[in-house]
């Protein structure tokens, strides 16, 4: 009964209108979105033509996009973003070992690297770096995130991160959740208009050298001269290219060294502060006992002991480039359960289904980098928020075909 | 931090560290890898796996090839797309060996289940 051709409608608030052919004769239908918790119901007569029930959320994806430098936290994001969806996050069976792209039940995650013009060689012989617009093909990304938030697959080219070539590409077909990661998801204004929400990942330069230390130190052939290189001649590309993203990003996580020990620069103790652009669709920033006001608070004390260097949160409304923010900040570290759910107990419009979840989701990948401070405490509640946003977007189209056929 | 706690049986291929992660009894959750990449007090190799020989070789060439790149012109774009490649091969190796610790936490996984046996036991010293 479900027949959902391809859709051209863009808008995510229009209904969900489709062609179908029918023996020769084509006929427009006006198809009524469900979602998964919809009353059961067969199909109905309506004006004398056949409705359809279809389930356009699948068809047409909530596109989230995730920028940020190699080596900066992207995948660790993306696994805590599955998680809080449910299910594992993997590579598609049966394809390229190399693929880049991962998939869950409701998520698929691509990164953009794939659409590098410019393979390793050709990059090398042009002298450019992958930073560099000039080495990425904004057209193709623009057409493919474009079909697959109108509902059509597509074949996307693979970059080969270990050969530094393009290889056969793989199919993508649309998901609940279609997530485009990488270096430049802002960068184009045509595919930034097809975000419906962004995050961009700004590491600090002493914390991007420390962590790229305990990457690569034990690497052979690296030093700390080599990392330090690196970072320094991908430098005046990076600012030139991926930092201006942070402008258009609905939250920003900013992860810079600690203010609780002087003069620490060794990377291990965190301040982050997490960046939260006001009146987004579908997007309610969190807040620390006072919406709106500015508050400065240290949970340890006499009801919860902290080991050193402690805890230390932020909260208030600022500006960043022009836009009005909610700026919540954890500098500090946790180091017992009883520290994270009192933090979490203090803290409101987490989005969460039930009193605990973010401690429950920090648990559960304990393992995962960041865990144990303010990097991991803001993904997951990110997490949280685009799990939110998503069932807004659902519910909304779900109800705004409803509407338009009581008329 | 004070127990160090190894696997003993554990094949060699497997860093005891990856093996290891396990929750203390004691009522006090410890989160293991922040705390292990914290300098933990983990006697044993606590890096993870290696990196692949294939990619491990790249990242070497790479390295000196930006170094020459460099040495002869730093300010041209070449010099930036060799680092630019270092920093890209780096990141590969990086994926590689997490691929490897899931490998191993497999073990991990079957030894939730099969506490008793041999090659899931493990010795406080």
């Amino acid at each position: 009964m479900a027949i959902c051709s391809a859709h051209t409608t863009t808008s995510l608030h229009s209904p969900c209108t489709t062609t179908v052919s029918n023996s020769g004769f084509r006929q427009k239908h006006v198809i009524f979105f469900t979602s998964s918790n919809r009353r059961s119901g067969g199909g109905r007569r309506h004006g004398g033509t056949r409705t359809f029930h279809v389930s356009c959320s699948v068809d047409k994806p909530v596109v989230i996009g995730l920028a940020a430098d190699s080596g900066c936290g992207k995948s660790t994001f993306m696994r805590r973003l599955t998680s809080v969806f449910g299910g594992a996050a993997e590579p598609p069976k049966g394809g390229n070992p190399d693929s880049n792209t991962l998939i869950s039940d409701t998520t698929t995650v691509i990164c953009l690297d794939d659409y590098h013009s410019l393979d390793r060689t050709g990059r090398k012989e042009k002298g450019v770096t992958a930073l560099d617009p000039r080495a990425n093909n904004f057209d193709l990304m623009y057409e493919q995130v474009k079909a697959i938030k109108e509902g059509q697959a597509v074949e996307k080219p693979i970059y080969n991160h270990v050969t530094g070539l393009l290889d056969p590409p793989e199919l993508i077909t649309p998901p609940k959740i279609f997530v485009i990661e990488g270096l430049h998801p802002m960068f184009d204004e045509r595919v930034r208009d097809l975000l419906d929400f962004s995050i961009y990942l700004d590491i600090s330069d002493e914390v991007k050298f420390a962590w790229k230390i305990q990457r690569d130190m034990a690497e052979r052939g690296h030093s700390l001269e080599s990392i330090k290189a690196s970072i320094e001649a991908r430098k005046p590309d990076f600012d030139a290219y991926i930092d201006p993203q942070k402008q258009y990003a609905d939250a920003v996580i900013e992860v810079l060294p600690t203010q609780l020990i002087p003069d620490d620069n060794e990377g291990k103790v965190l301040r982050v502060k997490l960046i939260m652009k006001e009146g987004v669709k579908h997007f309610n920033p969190v807040y620390l006992f006072d919406e709106g006001s500015s508050i400065t608070w240290v949970p340890c004390g006499r009801k919860l002991t902290c080991s050193y260097p402690g805890i230390k949160f932020a909260y208030g409304p600022d500006t960043y480039f022009g836009n009005e923010v909610s700026v919540l900040e954890m500098d500090g570290q946790f180091d017992r359960l009883d520290e994270l759910i009192y933090v979490e107990s203090h803290l409101s419009n987490l989005s969460t289904k039930f009193y605990g979840e973010v401690t429950q989701q920090m648990l559960k990948h304990a393992d995962f980098p960041g865990s144990n401070n303010g990097t991991g405490l803001f993904q997951t509640m990110i997490g949280l928020k685009i799990r939110d946003l998503y069932e807004q977007i659902v519910a909304e189209r779900a109800g705004v075909p409803a509407e338009a056929a009581k008329v | 931090m004070a127990s160090t706690v190894a696997s003993l049986s554990t094949p060699a291929t497997f860093a005891a560290a990856d093996v290891l992660p396990r929750r203390k009894a004691g009522g006090r959750v410890w989160f293991p890898l922040a705390a292990r990449r914290c300098g933990g007090g983990f006697a044993v190799r606590s890096t993870g796996p290696a990196t692949p020989p294939g990619i491990s070789d790249k990242v070497s060439e790479s390295i000196k090839k930006a170094e020459e790149t460099c040495a002869e012109e730093n300010v041209s774009g070449e010099c930036a797309a060799a680092w630019d490649e270092v920093e890209e091969l780096s990141a590969a190796a990086s994926h590689a060996r997490d691929k490897l610790k899931e490998d191993g936490d497999a073990l991990e996984n079957y030894c939730k289940d099969n506490a008793g046996t041999d090659e899931c036991r493990t010795y406080d010293n």
